[in-house]
């Protein structure tokens, strides 16, 4: 599949990437195992993708096109409702919580169960990203 | 009579959980839809969903809850 979501571009939906690092070539096999990793950390979680700075699409869980499609959504609608790049996004519906965090030129969108803990969601995303962006496979493991 | 030491420290803690579980059971019962944002340095804003970039969040939100459909079963 990740070869499959590396190939669905979304051009520009996340070209506003706040904490301005550049993130170096992330594969999609790393974004795999990541993405695998943190469904095995947050028992709520439902689904996830995580893209790169161009918004292309380099693992989700699910239909990856809808998946570029619809964060690019929210990012675009979340930059335009304040007059800077958002870095995370947290909506909590009836239906179940959305988040989405930018970093280290990397983005990640997860859906989660009602009442899935925000802080550690967004901590889990967060280490994930900055571990992909340092060549890991988003373990945290040094030996990736 | 003085309560033994083990007896003053599981009360204490049973008196914290009983309250977070009491926490949990407001914020369930009472806890509506929103929408923040965070921007850097730790900035946050909430948009009412009745705001147009409140509707927008959301909508936009939907859409990704669906995409991502149920939980898997473990």
């Amino acid at each position: 599949m990740s070869q499959e979501a590396r190939a669905i571009g979304t051009a520009g939906i996340l070209a506003e990437m706040s904490d301005g690092e550049t993130s170096a070539a992330v594969s999609g096999d790393a974004a795999e195992s990541a993405l695998a990793f943190l469904a095995e950390m947050s028992l709520d979680l439902r689904g996830a993708a995580i893209l790169d700075s161009a918004g292309s699409v380099l693992a989700a869980s699910g239909d990856a096109a809808r998946w570029g499609e619809d964060a690019a959504a929210l990012f675009e609608v979340a930059d335009r409702a304040g007059d800077e790049p958002v870095e995370q996004v947290h909506v909590g519906t009836e239906q179940g919580e959305v988040f989405a965090l930018r970093h280290a030129g990397l983005a990640a969108v997860a859906v989660t169960e009602r009442f899935a803990l925000a802080s550690l969601t967004f901590f889990d995303m967060r280490s994930l990203l900055r571990d992909l962006a340092a060549g890991g496979d988003g373990r945290g493991r040094d030996d990736a | 009579m003085t309560p033994k030491p083990h007896r003053v420290l599981l009360d204490r803690v049973s008196g914290y959980a009983d309250e977070a579980a009491a926490y949990m059971r407001r914020r369930r019962a009472f806890r509506r839809p929103f929408a923040r944002l965070y921007y850097r340095g730790g900035r946050a804003e909430d948009h009412a969903a009745d705001s147009v970039a409140g509707g927008e969040l959301f909508v936009a939100a939907g859409r990704l809850i669906e995409v991502a459909g149920k939980r898997p079963k473990a």
